[in-house]
């Protein structure tokens, strides 16, 4: 237990996480804000090519594998290395602090749902999208009160060739996976390729590859084939793409098909968490500085309502006043196609009050541990005390 | 020392009153141009007086607060009154500074007559320089080299001296204050004289070219519902007639024909029915005026130099009188320093920082005003040199990141926080002033004892608690700061933490810190080792504070030029030398008795 309460250790890991920090920092310019997030912070190991090889190698502790060593150093600090005295009283509260931050980015990671509401004006809601993650969903439309809504995620049909779900009558095969692409229509592409789609609205497209960019402002537009068969035979095969949207009354009656009396549409669409409740926009207001474009305001006029808990009510969200409802946060992101258009984002993390308390605790310790070194001490401020607390 | 100190920082305030009546004074007999530079007007979404508006157009213009023509130093009120009201004079003023020679080269301008160019120069050059700015308006930022950015910023800096020549009056028109009374007039007034269409056009063309409006709203308007002339003019051809627009026009029309008698009738009306109609904006906008003209940033960096100097000839001369003298001016650049720093907020309605230009304010009074505290509990000089510095390189980076125009902009939706502003941008830049306070002691612990002979013991023990304490300091509002950051970010946009530049470099700071202190603790660094620590903590907080703007990215990426990485790159290798000195062994120091 020795090592793992030494302050060697403390100062290691530091050091560590300041490298990380940074090269997380400078890894944003070509990796975009998540990818370099993913590769230093949210990882237990970062991982570096061998030149001129596919081969990848460990090359440094991740920002995970660090903060987990710090946490179990501080915590073996705490209770081998530190005498429990009033003196230190203020290094308790620090440590206990700094052990429920980390704790509340730990569940940040694991547990954070960020999604987003785009509400047009006058439009209902009652599910959120996610900005990155993508779902290939296959929709039982027959009901006229409800979809039934299968969601196969990316990794799934990224990697398979063949999908299958007991309720279908038909199993999909993925034909072709496009990690970024871009929807033509065929006449205005000269000598475009031919197109693997036979169904829907693939045959009069042209879906063209495009080289992956990981820029955090130009999302990628991916695009699928995906043939529907059962047994020997076929019912066609469909081009699916975010950029095609839907799977709205218009479009989407054509990307899909109808069998045995039931009606199954197909999408490739940002995956949708379905919510109990529902907001409409009533109004998105976005005023600038007189004689200005800096904007003053935004803010959004949406009318919630949850029959369930017999909630029905106006709530006016703006730049910095969320809603927090039902266990998540709606806040006022961005605004789209003449302030017509208001995005909300919406967020679920159980741990969001964790920092607020690290805060306070943490403060107040610092304080206490400075006052109690610096102010009844004039004349004993040397820091040799500190050398006191390894032993 | 004590009433030496207050004395001192009395007097300042003292001065610094009387230096701002002076500049308010005209030239007796002549117009009454204080009373113009006071008049409110609604410029970038926020009512301020002319006097800034001049001041701030000149900063972008030609990045001075201060021209001068044929030997005679124009106040920048009379500048912009000459490029509103006669441009035909104020074309033959060097209005515009261009600095790169391969763009004057581009122009065919030869770089003999100087860096400071007047519109008449220029004009030849205007279609060239269209071509050159258009041709870089198409590229990505980071793809235009530098004679293309250089073209399109002078291109954007010639369309607002432009826009100026014609907010008050056309710039062409030989009179001016007939055609406002033609447009109230009605059909009858309007008959002679070019046809209508053409006049509409012109009153059009005079409401777009507007940089700022000067006509306050009329009572029972909206407060922010104020009128450019052009706006006037077509809305008195509609029928109503601003009460302000016919004594301006007469104004211009005086100035231009040099009739300071007129000037002072018509602006006597206007200023009238400004004082009915928005009383406060012109309460307000005298004040600010007067904060204007006294610059009391610029009177406290030369308080801090002198401060500087003095300390510094004191442990030469090893004369305690010139350190008591120090620390006087000391107390009072500090003094007025404040006194700017409160004026700042007041006119503005904000805490104290705002943007990048606000924040090396605040830095640098941080520094200030802890190094004031430490220099009066232990003496010796040692944290008056240190705040000295620091108080003026601060100064010094603030006045240079004022060029881009006035420093009091308004606030986006997103930052339009009093709360938050005062409670996480407030906290950090102590933060920041706290850590480069500690970093700049240390300069003196290495400096002097390294390379003279002065530092005894009992000066280089106490800097050495002097630097302990401000890491501290710095530890604590740097760590609440950025949890409270994460905290306002968490409530404007649903996120603690984001990984954004900005946040992870305040993160280093925190981490850098952490490091320094459990270093100490366990007995891994001494003295020299913490000073080199600190030092490095220096660096660490200027990448903090303007490193990330470079990288282009996050939300917080603001206002950085290239000239600032050359300043930022020099200031790294500067503070390594300073570390290296840590490296010298004691034996090798010219003060050895420091280990004794």
């Amino acid at each position: 237990m020795g090592p793992l309460a030494s302050l060697e250790l403390t100062i290691g890991s530091l050091a560590a996480l300041m490298l990380l920090v940074a090269l997380c920092t400078l890894g944003q310019v070509k990796l975009g804000l998540y990818g370099s997030v993913d590769t230093y912070i949210r990882s237990l190991l970062v991982w570096a090519e061998v030149p001129g090889t596919s081969l990848r190698v460990p090359v440094f502790p991740g920002g995970a594998l660090v903060g987990v060593i710090l946490l179990l150093n501080l915590t073996a600090a705490q209770f081998m290395r530190l005498e429990w005295s009033r003196r230190k009283a203020g290094l308790w509260l620090v440590h206990l602090g700094l052990a429920l931050l980390f704790a509340g980015e730990f569940s940040t990671g694991f547990f954070q749902r960020d999604d987003r509401m785009v509400l047009s004006e006058g439009a209902t809601r009652s599910w959120v999208e996610s900005p990155r993650d993508l779902e290939l969903a296959v929709i039982d439309a027959t009901d006229k009160g409800f979809d039934t809504v299968y969601s196969v995620p990316e990794r799934v049909y990224s990697k398979k060739r063949s999908i299958e779900q007991e309720a279908w009558p038909f199993s999909l095969l993925v034909k072709r996976y496009l990690p970024s692409a871009r929807i033509e229509m065929r006449q205005s592409v000269e000598g475009g390729p031919a197109s693997m789609a036979t169904a829907g609205l693939g045959p009069s497209l042209v879906a063209l590859e495009l080289r992956r960019s990981r820029k955090d402002d130009a999302p990628e537009e991916p695009a699928l084939f995906v043939e529907a068969v059962s047994g020997d035979r076929s019912y066609g095969t469909w081009l699916l793409s975010t950029a095609l949207g839907g799977p709205d009354p218009g479009l989407g009656a054509e990307q899909g098909l109808t069998l045995d009396g039931r009606q199954w549409r197909f999408a490739l669409r940002h995956r949708r968490r379905y919510l109990p409740f529902s907001l409409t926009l009533k109004r998105f207001t976005h005023e600038s500085h007189p004689g200005t474009d800096i904007p003053r305001v935004f803010s959004s006029l949406v009318r919630l309502s949850d029959p369930a808990r017999h909630e029905d009510r106006d709530v006016l969200i703006s730049m910095n006043r969320p809603l927090r409802y039902g266990g998540q946060a709606f806040y006022q992101a961005g605004f789209e196609n003449n302030d017509t258009v208001s995005i909300l984002q919406v967020v679920k993390n159980p741990g969001w009050l964790l920092p607020y308390l690290s805060c306070v605790l943490v403060g107040l310790g610092l304080l206490i541990h400075f006052a109690g070194h610096f102010w009844p001490a004039k004349t004993t401020q040397a820091p040799s005390k500190g050398a006191g607390a390894r032993s | 020392m004590k009433r030496l100190g207050t004395l001192a920082a009395a007097a300042a305030l003292g001065a610094l009153a009387c230096l701002s009546a002076a500049g308010a004074r005209s030239p007796k007999g002549g117009p009454r141009l204080a009373l113009f530079a006071e008049l409110p007007v609604l410029h970038e979404g926020r009512v301020k007086p002319l006097e800034t508006v001049a001041r701030s157009s000149l900063l972008i213009l030609r990045g001075k607060q201060s021209i001068s023509s044929r030997s005679r130093s124009l106040s920048p009120i009379e500048w912009l009154l000459d490029v509103l009201a006669r441009p035909q004079l104020a074309d033959e003023y060097p209005s515009l500074r261009v600095d790169d020679p391969e763009l004057l080269s581009a122009l065919g301008l030869s770089d003999a007559s100087g860096r400071y160019y007047a519109f008449s120069q220029l004009a030849p050059a205007f279609k060239t320089l269209e071509d050159l700015s258009g041709q870089a308006e198409s590229l990505d930022p980071s793809d235009r080299t530098r004679v293309q950015s250089a073209a399109m910023n002078l291109y954007g800096r010639v369309v607002l001296y432009q826009r100026l020549k014609n907010t008050l009056r056309p710039a062409q028109a030989a009179a001016f204050a007939g055609e406002a009374a033609a447009a109230a007039g009605g059909a009858a007034a309007l008959k002679s004289g070019p046809p209508l269409q053409q006049r509409l056009a012109g009153w059009s063309f005079l409401a777009q070219m507007a940089v700022f409006r000067p006509l306050p709203p009329s009572p029972g308007a909206r407060p922010d519902d104020w009128r450019s002339i052009g706006e006037a003019l077509l809305e008195a051809h509609a029928g109503t007639l601003h009460p302000g627009l016919l004594p301006l026009s007469e104004l211009a029309d005086a100035w231009r024909a040099g009739d300071a008698a007129a000037f002072d009738r018509a602006l006597g009306r206007h200023a009238a029915f400004a004082r009915s109609a928005v009383p406060r904006q012109m309460r307000a906008a005298r004040w600010e005026a007067a904060f204007q003209r006294a610059q009391p940033f610029t009177v406290g960096m030369t308080l801090y130099l002198l401060a500087g100097l003095l300390v510094m000839a004191g442990w030469l001369m090893e004369r305690k009188g010139l350190e008591r003298a120090a620390y006087a001016a000391l107390a009072g650049a500090v003094a007025v320093h404040t006194a700017g720093l409160l004026a700042r907020m007041l006119i503005e309605g904000r805490p104290p920082v705002t943007n990048l230009y606000s924040s090396a304010v605040f830095v640098g009074w941080v520094g200030g005003i802890v190094g004031v505290w430490q220099e009066k509990r232990s003496g010796g000089g040692l944290a008056a040199a240190a705040a000295s510095v620091l108080g003026f390189c601060t100064l010094i980076i603030a006045h240079h990141l004022s060029a881009q125009g006035d420093t009091m902009e308004m606030m986006r939706a997103v930052l339009d926080s009093n709360f938050w502003l005062t409670t996480h941008v407030v906290t950090i830049t102590m933060g920041y002033g706290s850590a480069f306070l500690a970093g700049t002691l240390a300069h003196v612990y290495l400096l002097r004892g390294a390379l003279t002979r002065s530092l005894d013991k009992e000066s280089a023990k106490r800097l050495v608690q002097m630097t302990y304490f401000a890491v501290c300091l710095s530890l604590f509002f740097s760590f609440v700061g950025t949890v409270l950051g994460g905290i306002w970010a968490d409530q404007s946009w649903g996120r603690f933490w984001g990984w954004d530049p900005k946040e992870n470099g305040a993160l280093l700071i925190v981490l850098w810190l952490a490091i320094v202190l459990h270093a100490r603790w366990g007995g891994f660094v001494r003295e020299r080792g913490l000073m080199a620590m600190a030092v490095f903590g220096n660096v660490v907080t200027a990448l903090s504070w303007f490193g990330v703007n470079m990288l282009g990215i996050g939300l917080h990426s603001y206002g950085f030029t290239e000239a600032t990485l050359l300043w930022l790159v020099g200031f790294i290798l500067a503070e390594f030398a300073v570390m290296c000195l840590a490296a010298i062994p004691p034996e090798r120091w010219r003060s050895p008795q420091v280990f004794a």
